[in-house]
């Protein structure tokens, strides 16, 4: 671990009142830190830019930069609630005007990608920049069938990403996480995750998507799917049941954007026979406590999957919609326990990521598909608002 | 013949026989004495128990009409101090808070506790003219005082049960064991046994009958599943133990798998 030498012949630049930006890195080995100090001394201004780091190299190493040591935070493969904190401590005593929040291995971010990050928060009065990183098809998949549909249908936001490892934000965005992370830091859940582009909506803060080509997404670390979905679609299902009284109303979708051409790296289709042997056994074993849950329509509909030859599976985008929408709408209410209704969604979880597969296999682009169940979620929310204002317990 | 029986029961033959005479209509007589005894015992004890019952009766209607408006009041007062919003902004953790709004908790359990106090009230009004009504040294509320708690170890251990079974069965299903279901249908029961056990016990039934059945019930339980685990999967758990070891030797955020991006299967759900 790198410590400042507190007596240094190499005079350090002066201190500017306020900064223009404050990048915040997470904890990550040294030489991808040199990597990203190296990319952000390239394509910023050096003298109005401050790093902060809970491993800083010496000083030496970059005289024009000036940096600071961040405290300390647990290893997380997502940015957590002391994150925003730190980041809204570090901006205000520094006065920085943008932040930018950088998660580990954002060394694979290109130069480019750091500047048109900083650049988007700094010279556009955008709020809150959010990077749209370009992964491969099997990448990313709970974000594709769960995070970006909701985020869409009920915050009406275009972000591809709701829940990417940077950011960057101005110095009210920073505050209102950083005030929102807080609450969590001071009930002792300082590892729980936020959702910035719901906070920014509900606030009414600008936020912009910014396209950052290829980036390496950390995995965590004790990879349990069953637990990190339920951690993930549970913070998520809290987050849109605290914001009801804002997403039920009509909101305009922004338009489309134009992606640039990406090249998306091509794989071979992943074997979904172990997925099917899942959902089959969970149909098995949960249907009753999937029949708590979900109407008699959508248990046809998965009664019907459960019997589809794996070449023909196809999970049809209105009845994941639907199963998203009474989970959350069950969630809500607590019709079983919480930590059993998200235990029961994996399976289905499951089921629509080897649906998924055989569709981009037939030849379907990946993204065209997510697009189409995106609008089946747009297209099924009055379905959700209607349910949750008026909740009736059937009982089929 | 009262005569021929007087002589045939006459115990000294040397003495004079002496003719002894017995009175049929005395047993009569005494058979009713004892019958309209029992039934003046009877009567008054329950013409004794009889205000018990009433005030058992009186308390329990009074205290339900009181719980029943205080539990109104709280619910207007209540919501008049909007308490379910003040309490909803500092909380954040929703894991466990009750699926009814606070306010309409508060109510329900001040009108369950003003019932369960006027049962209580009751049934000691009862208890005791029960107690002086009667020579028998028996006082009935310890007894009703260890039903009740039976009944609420039966409500607990049944929803324990079914909460574990049904954890069990979920986290089963998702590592795609096929016994899923033998496997919570096993800790429901075991649960269950566990709780019949307790609620005799409780109740002070069957002694150490019970005890030793449970014991000798449950223990061959755990055994055999003991048994099955370690005899019949060494070769999973000695794997399991040996990929968790691999993984637990990593100490920092894993970076996915080289190649993956190019040329790999794997997916990656995050």
């Amino acid at each position: 671990m790198a410590t400042a030498n507190p007596i240094s012949d190499v005079t350090p630049p002066p201190v500017p009142s306020g900064v223009e930006l404050l990048v915040l890195a997470a904890s990550m080995p040294p030489d991808q830190l040199e990597t990203v100090l190296s990319r952000l001394s390239e394509v910023l201004p050096t003298d109005r830019l401050l790093i902060a780091a809970p491993d800083l190299p010496a000083p030496e190493a970059y005289p024009a930069l000036r940096m600071i040591a961040s405290p300390a935070t647990k290893s997380s493969w997502t940015l957590t609630a002391s994150d925003y904190v730190n980041a809204a401590e570090l901006a205000r005593k520094n006065h920085a005007h943008a932040i930018l929040m950088l998660g580990p291995e954002s060394s694979s971010l290109s130069a480019t990608a750091l500047q048109h990050l900083a650049r988007t928060v700094s010279t556009t009065g955008t709020d809150l920049a959010n990077p749209l990183y370009q992964l491969s098809p099997n990448a990313g998949l709970v974000n594709s069938a769960i995070l970006y549909p909701l985020t869409r249908a009920l915050f009406a936001q275009r972000v591809r990403f709701p829940l990417a490892i940077d950011h960057a934000l101005s110095l009210r965005m920073a505050e209102r996480l950083g005030a929102v992370g807080q609450r969590y830091s001071g009930l002792n859940q300082g590892d729980a995750i936020i959702w910035p582009v719901n906070e920014a909506a509900f606030t009414g803060y600008a936020i912009q998507e910014v396209e950052v080509g290829p980036r390496v997404i950390p995995q965590p670390i004790e990879f349990d799917l069953n637990a990190i979905l339920a951690l993930v679609a549970g913070s998520l299902f809290a987050d849109i049941d605290a914001k009801a009284a804002f997403w039920q109303r009509a909101r305009t979708l922004p338009s489309a954007r134009t992606p640039a051409q990406q090249q998306r790296p091509s794989e071979t289709a992943a074997d979904i026979a172990p997925m099917l042997d899942s959902f089959r056994l969970a149909y098995t074993n949960l249907r009753e406590i999937w029949s708590l849950v979900l109407p008699p329509n959508s248990l046809l509909g998965l009664k019907r999957l459960s019997t589809t030859d794996a070449t023909t599976f196809r999970m049809p985008d209105n009845l994941w919609a639907r199963i998203v929408f009474d989970f959350l709408l069950a969630y809500r209410l607590r019709t079983i326990n919480r930590g059993h209704l998200l235990g029961a969604l994996t399976p289905l979880y499951l089921a629509w990521v080897a649906s998924h597969i055989n569709i981009t296999a037939s030849g379907t682009d990946p993204e065209r598909h997510i697009e189409e169940v995106a609008a089946a979620f747009e297209a099924d929310k009055p379905y959700l608002v209607s349910r949750w204002r008026w909740p009736d317990r059937f009982n089929p | 013949m009262r005569y021929i029986f007087a002589c045939i029961i006459q115990t000294d033959p040397y003495q004079s026989s002496q003719p002894v005479t017995i009175d049929s209509s005395s047993i009569w007589h005494h058979m009713s004495d004892a019958l309209y005894q029992s039934l003046y015992r009877v009567l008054s004890l329950l013409i004794a128990i009889l205000p018990g019952i009433l005030a058992f009766f009186i308390a329990l209607v009074v205290f339900t009409v009181l719980g029943m408006m205080l539990s109104a009041l709280l619910r207007r007062g209540l919501a008049w101090a909007k308490f379910d919003d003040r309490l909803t902004r500092y909380q954040v953790s929703t894991e466990w808070t009750p699926s009814h709004s606070p306010t309409e908790l508060v109510a329900r359990a001040s009108f369950w506790g003003c019932l369960l106090l006027g049962l209580i009230i009751g049934v000691s009004a009862f208890d005791a003219s029960y107690a002086t009504g009667t020579t028998l040294p028996i006082s009935l509320l310890p007894y009703l005082t260890h039903a009740v708690g039976a009944i609420l170890l039966l409500v607990a251990g049944n929803l324990i049960a079914r909460f574990l079974a049904r954890t069990v069965l979920i986290g089963a299903v998702n590592a795609q064991l096929q016994y899923a279901r033998f496997l919570a249908l096993g800790v429901k029961w075991l649960v269950l046994v566990v709780t019949a056990a307790m609620i005799l016990d409780h109740l002070q039934i069957g002694g150490n009958v019970v005890e030793l059945a449970f014991g000798i019930l449950f223990g061959g339980i755990v055994l055999t599943l003991a048994l099955a685990v370690g005899l019949g999967s060494r070769d999973l758990v000695s794997r399991s133990l040996e990929s968790h070891a691999e993984r637990s030797s990593e100490r920092s955020v894993m970076p996915p798998p080289a190649g993956s991006t190019g040329t790999g299967e794997k997916l990656r759900h995050f």
